[in-house]
């Protein structure tokens, strides 16, 4: 049952509560009101850089029996992530690691990344998250856990480790306003941690990932707290 | 005919209601029924039931930032984002830009607003929870703040009256620390939850650990179903507005029956920023508001007004409503005004994992967790270091994919593991009643807003009560935890964030028995000027530890009662 057919079944369960023109205009998506004038980032990947995030994204996340990252379309997510939610000196970090991988991979194997085999792709990204780790490990604090969240605040469906949201913000006291550079020398996310968390969430958050990876069910109808576990059955996409 | 006259008639109506929110909503629905006419006034923009809940229906993919906050909106919704995932562009049409609305922070104030029609009450964390007899008799036991001058039992039959419409699913516990009330039928605990349950109750007497009491209607009875309300689908999508009307807000419930009465006007964009307090009548006449897209001023009037602006900025309008009488604010011979500002206090507890139970699992949403009553200071469980109490809420689930990026590896093994359901986990975190201390206060500053009205200033603190109250909401977490079986328990104690992060405001224009001392009477009625009504959070002589909506729907409908007989009466 797709989404229009399940909220239509609900509908009818509702009389006139939802009306056909109702309907039609929360199902044909949504126009954001109220957006904010802002200027946007500049960041912006080459073509060689997008081949190598999209491939690095499909090692991260490949296409086994269900599809890989290169198929939900990830590398396009985690490029607009970058240009919108990240600061410039990480988009430069971030930049800087992506680079790094075809450098160690010429290094290593005298090749780009891009043309490794499979095994040589897993050897070069391992070290990278082995470095990655050695970097957290010189600024502790940056990798501490989000606070785990709590029905009554936690409104949003989903807040990924590590993501901006979940810093506070710094406040001037006397006049409110954020101070922007309080975090300017904050430690930067290592490279590999990073792709990978964000190839994460692209991936399990794409269509591809929700409904053929996971088991998504759009409207669930109840909810039944005690279920015994189907062999092979899927997690819920959401 | 003199035109003066009749343009002031046409402004004039038997009751304002400034406000839109949880209680606006219910004074409009009240004073409607009862037959007067009435004008709700809100400062923000109208947000129309489903047609407005853009993101409702949309799945994951459709949004392209998935969940995270571009830096823009976490600039322009600097306070929202302080609260987590506000700013992201699933929801933040539901809050307010914070850069257009800025207050000052004397101290760091975590202030998390939603001007716009049916205000908080589209985005409200829906836990509805009775005070107890106790907390009503709390700041009489222990000096801390002024005596309630209404008793549990004055205000139960209006828990029924409220909760009956506006459908609060629970489970009947018995437990006198948290009063049951009229319920529809309660949400399911799943596997691990159940598992706590028994675990924390066989090892410490008088705690117990109950299903969630959330205004999310589970069944749907005619009540609701008379207002095109549905039962809950059980998406856990309630903060982009519920097609369903399944969860209790303005829109889904009170103002489509206050609606149906004919009786209703609702003007939105005005910000009401005074009451008109007429010196030689001794009484409010009405009020001023400006059109927050126009800037024009404007005066309504009406025999009586209540003030659901939500309790800071109904201290602000009162603030703001000088006369001969009232010299420094309206209701404020006692000086109370805009002090004692209360919130719950949270972001202390522990979480754990459970190893077994590999062939359970659930299905559904839920928008409710589990609830664990106070216990501390509560019969023979006496503690030293602070006064008063806590609750816990919580829930426990499956690990998912969110866990991936903290795992080691990637390739297939790591992503086929990442589509199993992970391991159970199970969290809970405490919510702490907070004392109320004439130093923390907001005013109005000297700065002045786009329309030329005050800012806020916030000048509170959480209080050394908290210090020793966050200790114990840590450790008896993680006692209770292990105590359940649970393994790998880990606790925390984030005291990173400032008051207001609950969400939770109250205080600023307490209720009290003693004009010296409180700004309302019993019957929410402004000391001085008793056509003045006030029933949002500022009305809270003190905080208990449950969540509060609940109690400003029970004393807005006890109080429109009282204020339609009283002018009946003629004593208005």
């Amino acid at each position: 049952m797709n989404r229009r057919e399940a909220i239509l079944q609900v509908a009818l369960t509702m009389g006139s509560a939802l009306s056909a023109p109702t309907m039609a205009s929360i199902l044909e998506g949504y126009q954001p009101h109220r957006v904010g004038g802002h200027k946007p980032s500049p960041f912006v990947l080459g073509a060689d850089e997008q081949a190598l995030l999209a491939e690095i994204a499909e090692v991260i996340m490949p296409a086994t029996d269900t599809p890989g990252a290169k198929e939900a379309g990830v590398a396009a997510t985690i490029q607009l992530i970058m240009k919108d939610c990240y600061k410039p000196a990480q988009q430069a970090h971030f930049q800087k690691g992506l680079l790094a991988v075809d450098t160690e991979s010429k290094k290593t194997y005298s090749k780009p990344f891009v043309d490794l085999s499979i095994e040589q792709k897993t050897a070069i990204l391992t070290q990278f998250e082995q470095d990655a780790k050695a970097e957290a490990k010189q600024h502790p604090k940056r990798q501490e856990k989000p606070q785990a969240t709590n029905t009554e605040t936690s409104l949003s469906a989903f807040a990924p480790a590590g993501s901006e949201q979940t810093q506070a913000k710094e406040v001037d006291a006397e006049t409110g306003v954020v101070v922007k550079d309080a975090r300017k020398n904050a430690p930067l996310t290592p490279f590999f941690t990073l792709v990978k968390e964000l190839t994460i969430l692209g991936y399990f958050s794409s269509e591809a990932g929700c409904t053929k990876a996971l088991a998504y069910v759009p409207i669930p109808g109840r909810y039944e707290g005690v279920v015994k576990l189907k062999d092979g059955q899927k997690a819920w996409a959401t | 005919m003199n035109l003066n006259l009749d343009a002031k008639k046409a402004m004039t109506y038997d009751a304002i209601v400034v406000g839109s929110g949880i209680s606006g909503g219910w004074a409009a629905k009240e004073l409607t029924q009862k037959g007067l006419k009435v004008l709700m006034l809100e400062r923000g923009p109208d947000l129309k039931h489903v047609t407005d809940y853009t993101t409702a229906m949309k799945d994951p993919w459709e949004f392209p930032h998935r969940g995270k906050v571009e830096l823009w909106a976490a600039e322009e919704y600097w306070a929202n984002a302080r609260s987590g995932g506000k700013p992201g562009e699933d929801q933040r049409h539901m809050f307010t830009k914070d850069v257009d609305v800025p207050y000052i922070e004397k101290r760091p104030y975590d202030w998390i607003r939603a001007y716009h029609l049916g205000g908080r009450s589209l985005v409200w964390g829906r836990q509805s929870y009775r005070l107890n007899e106790r907390d009503f008799t709390a700041n009489l036991e222990d000096g801390h703040g002024a005596d309630w001058p209404i008793r549990y039992k004055d205000l139960a039959p209006w828990y029924s009256y409220v909760e009956k419409f506006a459908g609060i699913s629970g489970n009947r516990d018995g437990l006198a620390v948290l009063p049951d009330g009229e319920f529809v039928p309660p949400m399911q605990m799943n596997s691990i939850e159940r598992l706590a349950k028994a675990g924390i109750e066989k090892n410490f007497k008088g705690r117990h650990l109950v299903i969630g009491r959330p205004a999310i209607i589970s069944e749907a009875q005619k009540i609701h179903t008379d207002l095109g309300r549905a039962s809950c689908q059980f998406r856990n999508l309630c903060v982009r507005g519920c097609p369903f009307g399944a969860y209790f807000s303005t829109q889904s419930a009170t103002l489509p029956a206050a609606v149906k009465t004919g009786n209703l006007t609702v003007i939105t964009d005005k910000i009401a920023y005074e009451v008109i307090f007429d010196d030689q009548k001794n009484k409010a006449v009405g009020v001023r508001v400006i059109d927050q897209n126009t800037k024009q001023h404007q005066e309504y009037f009406a025999k009586i007004i209540f003030l659901n602006a939500s309790t800071m900025n109904t201290a602000w309008i009162m603030m703001q409503s000088t006369s001969k009488r009232f010299p420094n604010g309206l209701g404020n011979d006692s000086d109370q005004l805009g002090r004692n500002l209360m919130d719950h206090h949270l972001g202390a507890g522990a979480s754990g994992e459970f190893e077994g139970l590999q062939d359970m699992y659930y299905y559904g949403r839920r928008g409710n967790g589990i609830y664990i009553p106070r216990f501390a200071n509560w019969g023979d469980d006496k503690r030293k270091d602070f006064v008063r109490g806590f609750g816990y809420q919580g829930r426990g689930g499956r690990q998912d994919w969110v866990a991936g990026a903290s795992k080691d590896g990637f390739g297939p093994a790591f992503k086929d593991n990442l589509t199993k359901p992970g391991r159970w986990e199970f969290n809970i975190g405490g919510f702490g009643e907070t004392l109320p201390d004439p130093n923390n206060r907001m005013r109005l500053s000297g700065q002045k807003d786009k329309w030329g009205l005050p800012i806020i200033e916030f000048d509170a603190g959480w209080g050394e009560n908290t210090v020793g109250m966050r200790k114990a909401m840590m450790n008896d977490a993680a006692e209770m935890l292990e105590a359940a079986g649970l393994k790998n328990v880990k606790t925390r104690n984030d005291n990173t964030k400032n008051p207001g992060i609950g969400i939770h405001e109250m205080g600023a224009a307490r209720m009290g028995r003693d004009p010296k001392t409180s700004v309302l009477n019993a019957w929410n009625q402004v000391w001085g000027a008793s056509n003045v009504f006030v029933t949002d959070g500022a009305a809270m002589p003190s905080s208990s530890c449950v969540n509060p909506s609940l109690t400003y729907m029970a004393l807005t409908a006890r109080a429109a009662s009282h204020a339609v007989s009283e002018l009946k009466r003629m004593n208005l």
